[in-house]
């Protein structure tokens, strides 16, 4: 890991800085579908300004979790607690207005529209008139670097074009909090470390994230905490290097250990 | 760029309006003007079913209900409660648009596909509905007070039409309206993320479909003095606005006017010269319908557009419109 | 109240019948993901190939089912490219389009018809046509009509090939990989342009068979299409788009409101019952009955 980044990464508690709110706070979650239990009795807290990293194998009930967090599923046990209040079952465009943004792990951006376009549409939640919301976009599009790309038709960028006009889109809604689903899946180095230092920036700014991500080096870098699923259960919480050492962690990623 | 070429296309429809306005002034043929005022009304048609078809993505077959309903609304005040027509016309667009809700709140919850079998399968119940029930003349229809003056007839539709056109311009082209509605026609469960309430976006979208329908069938219903279940809540309204704007090009307004121009052209032509072989016609509309999905995606619209782009575009560049139109091949209904 | 037994038995064979078109129709749906608005045109055009073609060569209608399928595979194999092209392409929505493409068909179809064979409707003579099994026992009677048993018959045969085909054939096993995961089956190897073809064909195929055989039971005319696209929809949407399961169920039950209909309520109310039944449905549980739609 660049030497530049793991600076930028400050030596994180294994909980949250107490005393301080959470800003999320999920209770006893679970999310069963007919006879799938998805997400099994899961709860953790995120501290405002806070970048929790969620890891586990494929299956573990990751996605699912995002999503009803984010208001696509309503948990079938449990609540979903956003700055202190219940928003378990709510839709996610009640949850956007409270200042919830996400990302989707397929990037699917609107494809008939432009660039431009795109992020203006995200824009009219906090500027509901034209003029205001094209001039935030232009912003974010700035922040994002697609500004030389703002015209073009939205189906015409590049994967990575595609996953930073998705951050875009979150961000131009003004979220307190940000759910990341595998914004650096498919990119390459180069491009990983621009979003990297674009999410730590967005810490900088006070918003807080969780994310989801396979790309070992990129969550371990840039999480202050992690929790680790397997089969939807939380298996391990902490910080990433404990977490790391964590052997049911270890197991849950390599399998039994061999005999 | 975007921004003073379409001011310049507003310029542009002024002029139109404005030109279409001094036509009587200049023409006293009243069969001219009489075909240009039912081509008034097939232009504002298909504009007000692109609203929902195009803008948002949702086909609605029922959409001939609301001119029926307009029609008929009109036509049973003005004759049993003797209400003036403008009265009664608007009366017809309240009463359609309370029809959009109700039609629409249960209907829009739906997937595209589901909601065009279900609005399909409403619009032939109201259908068989109407000519069953006595209350509105049954198969024979309905007979209004005849009032003849082509020339009225004409600026009415031409106000309809026109107002139809700058109203939705303004609401779809300019206001954030529009661009809300693409999202929700493009990804409905992204535009969630992004603090959008599909339902209550197509609901809106329904009702704003559905007023100007309803006005012109009010017009209609006063202007041909006759009106029956056939003519006014049939398919053949539905079908054509659907030829017309998926041949014209979706999702624009530029699309289904110049669509409904020319099928109303050849429409004409067709009932003046091949009357005799009128089964012929709706083998052509089904014919344009499924040539034009086939070859024409972006309409008649996309395709000289395309064009115009290639041609104009430095050899190398990207020759992409920015209609609506290249969608990656991962797509669900 | 005693014409009851007999009103759904015949609902129950007519019902049967609805199976085929029910089961090809959601066929399609579970490759292509297309809703094909022309199902009942397709029905009809066979109808009318089929009484033509017995008015033509005098050979029953029942032994004429093979050539009118190869007529209307053949057809459908042909423009089943056209709508391929139209759901694999750049539009916003291909499925959408895919359902405007099958619309357009349908009218084109309709004014065929029209063109072809007028307005008037007929009833496709057939040697079973006539004739009847009659059971008594005591005050208790029941007739069952000869053409209604073919029928009845005709379901079962064309279910079992059909589920033949399905489970046991390599094309089957292509039909229900395509039809769980597009991707997966291309990587496997089956070939999704060919395959979708071939279904689009059998389903055409089936359809206008079944066409034959209802024109030989009812009657058919130029404009019975809607009718049974309607109808086709209710049973594929009451049983839950692509679950093959539950077709039986509401094919019989389709089957057995038209029959009741006909006996005890002006035959003109069935399609307004049909249409606010399908649009209740749909408003209240549009996956199916079972929820097991797609």
């Amino acid at each position: 890991m660049p030497a530049d980044l793991r600076a930028a990464v400050p030596d994180a508690p294994a909980a949250p800085p107490g005393g301080a709110e959470p800003i999320l706070e999920v209770q006893h979650l679970s999310k069963v579908f007919g006879g799938l239990t998805a997400v099994n009795d899961v709860s953790f807290r995120l501290a405002p300004g806070e970048i929790l990293g969620l890891i586990g194998p494929n299956g573990a009930g990751k996605t699912t979790l995002f999503n009803v967090i984010s208001g696509y599923y309503a948990p079938t046990r449990g609540r979903v607690l956003f700055q202190g209040q219940d928003v378990s079952g709510r839709p996610p465009y009640a949850l956007a207005r409270r200042g919830i943004g996400r990302t989707f792990q397929v990037v699917k951006p609107f494809a008939g529209l432009t660039v431009l376009e795109n992020v203006v549409i995200a824009s009219f939640l906090r500027h509901p008139r034209r003029a205001q919301a094209e001039a935030q976009a232009w912003r974010v599009l700035e922040t994002t670097g697609l500004a030389d790309r703002a015209h073009l038709p939205a189906a015409s960028l590049t994967l990575a074009g595609r996953k930073r006009l998705e951050i875009g889109k979150a961000l131009a809604l003004e979220p307190s909090f940000l759910l990341l689903d595998e914004v650096v899946a498919g990119l390459n180095p180069t491009e990983t470390d621009r979003t990297m230092e674009l999410i730590l920036g967005l810490r900088a700014d006070g918003i807080s994230i969780l994310i989801v991500e396979h790309i070992m080096r990129v969550i371990m870098g840039i999480s202050d905490r992690l929790v680790v699923l397997n089969f939807g259960q939380k298996i391990a919480e902490g910080a990433p290097r404990d977490v790391a050492r964590n052997p049911s962690v270890v197991q849950a990623y390599l399998g039994k250990e061999q005999e | 760029m975007a921004p003073v070429s379409k001011d310049r296309r507003l310029l542009g429809a002024a002029v139109v309006c404005a030109a279409l306005f001094c036509v009587p002034l200049v023409l006293h043929d009243t069969f001219f003007l009489r075909v240009l005022t039912e081509a008034l009304m097939w232009i504002g048609l298909a504009l007000s079913f692109d609203v929902l078809a195009g803008y948002t993505g949702y086909l609605n077959f029922g959409h001939s209900a609301f001119f029926g309903i307009g029609a008929y609304t009109t036509a049973l005040l003005m004759m049993k409660a003797h209400w003036p027509f403008p009265l009664a016309l608007l009366a017809g667009a309240v009463a359609a648009a309370a029809g959009a809700l109700l039609i629409g709140l249960p209907t829009l919850r739906l997937r595209g596909a589901y909601f065009a079998i279900a609005t399909w399968a409403l619009a032939r119940a109201i259908q068989q509905f109407a000519l069953v029930s006595s209350f509105t003349g049954g198969p024979d229809g309905m007979r209004l007070t005849a009032y003849l003056n082509p020339q009225y007839f004409y600026f009415v539709m031409l106000a309809v039409t026109g107002g139809t056109f700058f109203g939705l311009w303004f609401l779809l082209e300019r206001a954030p309206f529009g661009l809300k509605l693409k999202a929700v026609r493009e990804d409905q469960e992204s535009a969630k993320a992004l603090g959008l309430n599909p339902t209550w976006l197509k609901l809106q979208a329904m009702v704003l479909a559905a007023l100007p329908t309803a006005l012109l069938g009010g017009v209609f219903a006063y202007w041909v003095t006759f009106i029956d279940p056939s003519s006014t809540l049939g398919d053949l309204v539905s079908d054509q606005a659907l030829v017309m704007v998926v041949f014209g090009g979706m999702g624009t307004l530029i699309g289904p006017v110049l669509g409904a121009v020319l099928m109303f052209a050849f429409k004409t032509l067709f009932w003046a010269y091949l009357s005799a072989y009128e089964v012929l016609y709706i083998i052509i509309l089904g014919a344009v319908i499924a040539l034009s999905v086939v070859f024409l995606p972006d309409g008649a619209l996309g395709f000289v557009l395309r064009r115009r782009r290639t041609r104009r575009q430095a050899p190398g560049a990207d020759p992409a419109p920015a209609g609506p139109g290249l969608a990656p091949s991962e797509k669900e209904a | 109240m005693e014409l009851m037994p007999q009103a759904l038995l015949d609902g129950i064979m007519l019902g049967a019948v609805y199976i085929i078109i029910a089961i090809a129709f959601s066929l399609v749906y579970g490759v292509m993901h297309v809703i094909d608005f022309a199902v009942g045109e397709w029905i009809m055009l066979g109808a009318f190939t089929g009484f033509h073609l017995t008015t033509w060569t005098r050979v029953d209608p029942f032994l004429l089912l093979p050539v009118v399928f190869i007529l209307f595979a053949g057809l459908g194999y042909l423009i089943q490219p056209l709508l391929q092209r139209v759901i694999s392409g750049h539009t916003g929505n291909p499925l959408l389009m895919g359902l405007v493409f099958t619309f357009g068909l349908s009218l084109m179809f309709r004014g065929l018809a029209q063109t072809l064979f007028g307005f008037y409707s007929h009833s496709i003579p057939s040697h079973f046509s006539t004739g009847s099994f009659f059971f008594q026992r005591g005050d208790f009677f029941l007739t069952v009509s000869t053409v209604r048993l073919a029928g009845l018959i005709y379901a079962g045969v064309i279910t079992a090939a059909l589920h033949y085909l399905l489970k046991y054939s390599d094309f089957g096993l292509g039909v229900r990989a395509l039809a769980q995961h597009k991707e997966a089956a291309g990587l496997m190897g089956v070939n999704n342009k060919r395959t979708s073809a071939s279904i689009y064909a059998v389903y055409t195929g089936t359809s206008a068979m079944t066409g034959v055989l209802i024109g030989t039971i009812l009657s058919v005319s130029a404009k019975m299409g809607p009718e049974y696209t309607i109808f086709a929809f209710f049973v594929v949407v009451l049983a839950g788009m692509g679950y093959l399961a539950g077709v039986p169920a509401a094919a019989l039950l389709l089957g057995i409101i038209q029959s009741v209909f006909l006996v005890y309520l002006d035959p003109g109310y069935t399609l307004l019952a049909v249409f606010a039944l399908l649009y209740l449905i749909l408003l209240v549980s549009p996956t199916g009955l079972f929820r097991k739609g797609v």
